[in-house]
């Protein structure tokens, strides 16, 4: 464990900035966790992110440092974590991390789910949840930005389906 | 800037770069395009390496084409789905038609191989297939996550993780075409079964690969619903059953032609070695599911097949007592059901048929009989080492060869009680109990010099095994008692010790009640001993001096199995004094009890004047009173006798006779009795007191009369004991309990139950019901 805290690697940007981080911490990612075990070390080969600005990977590195000696979830499965999705508690210190506007917060869950880090995909879904929460459909479309393209008659529809989601 | 400077590229293959990656918006065809040559590269050159920023590239292709947002495909999966569709069908499908097409590729090249060269193929191909699988299933990791999972969350069975995928196109393009028309097995498995027939001729073979080759078989089970579970199916069909009938035919071939030329004991052998063989052939190579009923087979085949051959053998090797081969024997015969039953019944017939060999041995030769019959001439002592060597030994065999089976230890027990109860030398079974009681006789006298203490207690431990097969338990019990209360009186026990730890043995196995009096005899003893003492001392006080050394045994009637004689006795007047002073202390000492003289166990040392040389004799109370009668004469009538000791007549003649022939006295005439004074003997002390035959012969009646007494009792408890508790109960029911209390005692005799239970009724203890059978 103390030899791989010291090893690095190399990762790219979109934007083609460069950062070198710790093993560990890029291993949070589970697409890069299992492409390194497959392809081997390639001491100083760079790993290109093509879908992930800088601006994003600093916030997302700062998140995979914080957390980089906890245990990785199981790597290949699904419904075993199941309690901790449900749950819309979020962690102190992630809550106060994820205090980003709101175009931040898509770009981390869109680069979560591309480089596969399974926590913090449910942190970034968590915190757009808690954000819809107690909101009506107006609301949230101001809230979101999102024009309403349906028909009152749709609309009608769609509230009776949900009529017992409400109250 | 993502030039391939990793891998160690080949002149034929260089690695894509960024500007050939497809579009963010790339149809299928586009961006199949760029990944196919990533799969084809993985599945087939992944030892040529592959950098990281070529992976990404992928990853990124995939993931890029799963995420557009939906514009409407074709595909049915995705129409039911609004705008945020998943793209992943289309590519799914392209994958698997990539997969299928290698695989026939496979078929091809495979279809002119065969045996050695076909698995070697087959084993090459599938370690590089499913590595290569491996990597295309993380690569796809994207698609399995998302949109494979989402397939198979809706229910649809035929949608696979990639990997899975992978294994499915094997198996159906690759796999299944080995299949030999009509040969009921693969041309794969047959390459297979070749090698381990090769294998089981002797000769070298790369278990290695066949290893690899039926792992595939195993791995190729695929459970359609949870690709987590192992699902044998594949593995049981294509391979278990063809290698299983082979297994068999080979074996049974096999034993057929060995045991025809080879002796059993050697077929034994090779038997074992095979078993092995094949345990050791599924460590190596085979799935452990196949252990059980590979082993079945092979025992079917090896031993089932031949187990007449060595059941019959069985006798053989106990006679010749061969004891490697009867440990072999029960090793296989040990392995199928029912297969030691027949080895138990005939090592129980052995056993018994040595048992009876043994008495016989120590019969006295049939010359030798005499007029009493054969029995009385046994010695005790052959007797119980007769039985005890042939316990011992079988007992060795047992916990040897027969790894103290238990039904081994049942048979030789059953076996041991058999022999032990009714053999050559027991005309009834009350025989075995006695001769065992005066076995133990033997060893606890005094005159028993050759065991020291350790030795001792090692032959009572031995006797006690012979006593735990004896039925007749009663008749032990009474005969020991006989035998202890002759010790105790005569003081002949070897050691207080030995007598107790005796008694302490028959208590652990038959309980307190059934050494009870033993106990109390020997406490009786020791407290007559102090009575002595204290006698003695009063004696002393009282200053009464006398010249005869007196030693009283005050012994509790009902534990003694001694009965006063019926018999006057006119006390000599030599020792009346002692006898009245003493009867005042005992009753003194205790009062309200009875006492009883039973002159005829008591001993007395008589020291002769009136010849030149000074003798004693050891007499009865019986001899010595007739001797003290010629203390005033030198010659006494027969008559003169009679009235003078009024000793009744049928035991004085014997006791008179017993004086004659030990020329103390001399008979004159009919009726007249000489005091010899020439007596002459080599010893000082000279024995008179010598059992008369005819006594002897009365003890043992006598005995066997009392036991038949206290049987009749214990009979009437039970039978009270039981119906106490249940108020009624049909006659068969009574008679099985009252047997089953009973048989740890002796063994009950149906007659002598319904003896007692008329007893019963007459006596008015019990009565028939009214309606038929019930007591």
């Amino acid at each position: 464990m103390s030899d791989s805290k010291k090893q690095t690697v190399l990762l790219q940007t979109s934007d083609d900035e460069q950062f070198t981080v710790e093993k560990v911490v890029a291993e949070r990612s589970a697409m890069i966790k299992s492409m390194m075990e497959d392809l081997g070390d390639q001491e100083g080969m760079p790993i290109p992110l093509p879908n992930v600005s800088s601006s994003v990977l600093t916030k997302i590195l700062e998140y995979c440092d914080h957390h980089k000696n906890e245990p990785l979830p199981a790597p290949d499965v699904n419904d075993a974590d199941d309690s901790r999705r449900k749950t819309s508690e979020i962690g102190e210190w992630d809550a106060r991390w994820i205090q980003v506007d709101q175009e931040m917060l898509f770009e981390i869950i869109l680069a979560a789910n591309y480089l596969d880090i399974k926590p913090l995909l449910d942190v970034g879904c968590k915190t757009v949840a808690n954000m819809i929460k107690g909101k009506t459909p107006e609301e949230i479309r101001k809230l979101f930005n999102i024009t309403n393209d349906f028909t009152p008659e749709e609309e009608e529809q769609i509230r009776k389906e949900n009529e017992w989601a409400e109250e | 800037m993502f030039a391939s400077a990793a891998g160690p590229s080949s002149s034929t293959w260089v690695e894509p770069t960024k500007e050939s990656k497809p579009r963010k918006e790339a149809d299928l065809k586009e961006a199949w395009a760029f990944l196919k040559v990533g799969v084809e590269h993985i599945m087939t050159r992944l030892h040529l390496g592959m950098s990281y920023s070529y992976y990404i590239l992928l990853y990124t292709a995939i993931y890029d084409f799963c995420t557009q947002p939906g514009k409407p495909t074709m595909n049915a999966f995705s129409t039911t789905r609004g705008g945020a569709s998943l793209q992943g069908a289309d590519l799914y499908r392209s994958l698997h038609t990539w997969l299928s097409d290698h695989c026939k590729d496979l078929r091809e090249e495979s279809s002119k191989l065969s045996d050695l060269e076909l698995l070697r193929f087959y084993a090459k191909q599938w370690d590089r297939y499913t590595t290569g699988a491996m990597y295309v299933n993380k690569l796809f990791n994207y698609l399995n996550k998302h949109w494979v999972k989402r397939e198979k969350d809706e229910g649809r069975k035929e949608v696979y993780s990639v990997y899975t995928l992978a294994l499915v196109a094997w198996k159906q393009n690759f796999f299944r075409h080995f299949a030999i028309p009509g040969a009921g097995m693969s041309r794969l498995t047959q390459a297979v079964l070749r090698q381990i027939e090769q294998q089981r001729n002797g000769e070298d073979i790369d278990s290695g690969l066949l290893k690899k080759v039926i792992d595939s078989y195993v791995s190729l089970g695929l459970d359609e619903a949870d690709a987590q579970r192992q699902n044998l199916e594949v593995y049981k069909e294509f391979f278990q059953i063809p290698f299983l009938s082979a297994t068999e035919q080979f074996y049974r071939a096999e034993s057929a032609a060995f045991i025809s030329s080879n002796s059993v004991s050697d077929y034994m052998k090779k038997a074992e070695d095979r078993l092995q063989e094949e345990a050791d052939r599924v460590n190596l190579y085979l799935h452990d599911s196949t252990r059980a009923d590979l082993k079945a087979k092979c025992e079917a085949a090896l031993i089932s097949e031949h187990n007449n051959l060595l059941w019959e053998e069985f006798q053989v090797l106990l006679d010749a007592d061969r004891i490697d081969d009867l440990a072999r024997m029960y090793g296989h015969l040990s392995r199928i059901f029912g297969g030691l039953d027949p080895l138990r019944e005939k090592f129980g017939e052995h056993v018994k048929r040595a048992g009876q060999a043994a008495v016989q041995r120590v019969l006295p030769a049939p010359g030798a009989v005499s007029e009493t019959g054969k029995a009385e001439t046994l010695d005790p002592k052959a007797y119980i080492e007769a039985l005890l060597e042939v316990h011992t030994k079988y007992t060795d065999v047992v916990e040897g060869p027969f790894r103290a089976e238990m039904g081994f230890n049942k048979s030789l027990d059953q076996a041991c009680r058999d022999f032990c109860n009714t053999n050559a030398a027991c005309t009834t079974s009350t025989r075995s109990p006695e001769l065992l009681a005066s076995y133990c006789d033997l060893l606890l006298r005094k005159s028993n010099k050759d065991l020291d203490a350790e030795s001792l207690e090692a032959a009572l431990n031995q006797a006690m095994i012979i006593f735990k097969f004896i039925d007749d338990k009663d008749v032990f019990q009474k005969f020991y008692q006989k035998k202890l209360a002759q010790r105790l009186v005569g003081s002949l026990s070897a050691s207080d010790d030995s007598e107790s730890s005796m008694i302490t043995k028959l208590k652990e196995l038959s309980g307190f009640d059934y050494t009870n009096k033993l106990s109390r005899m020997f406490t009786d003893v020791n407290l007559s001993r102090d009575l002595a003492e204290r006698f003695k001392e009063k004696e002393r006080q009282l200053g009464v001096n006398n010249d005869i050394d007196f030693q009283p045994l005050v012994l509790g009637t009902n534990f003694w199995p001694l009965a006063p004689q019926q018999t006057d006795f006119s006390i000599p007047r030599e020792i009346q004094s002692t006898y009245d002073r003493f009867t005042v202390f005992h009753n003194e000492v205790h009062q309200g009890r009875k006492l009883t003289w039973l002159w005829h166990v008591s001993k007395n040392e008589l020291r002769t004047t009136y010849l030149p040389q000074k003798y004693i004799f050891m007499t009865s109370s019986y001899q010595m009173a007739i001797l003290t009668q010629f203390n005033e004469n030198d010659a006494l009538t027969y008559r003169e006798i009679l009235t003078g000791t009024k000793i009744s007549e049928g035991i004085l003649k014997p006791q008179l006779a017993l004086l004659v022939k030990a020329k103390v006295l001399l008979q004159s005439g009919e009726e007249t009795y000489d005091l010899n004074l020439n007596f002459k003997s080599k010893k000082i002390r000279v024995q008179l007191n010598q059992a008369v035959r005819s006594e002897q012969k009365a003890e043992q009646k006598e005995v066997l009369a009392a036991v038949d007494e206290d049987r009749k009792f214990i009979y009437q408890a039970t039978i009270v004991r039981l119906m106490k508790g249940r108020k009624t109960m049909q006659h068969q029911a009574l008679m099985q309990e009252v047997t089953a209390q009973i048989s740890s005692k002796f063994t009950p005799k149906i007659p002598e139950i319904k003896k007692a239970i008329d007893y019963l009724i007459d006596k008015e203890y019990l009565e028939r019901s009214a309606e038929s059978n019930n007591t």
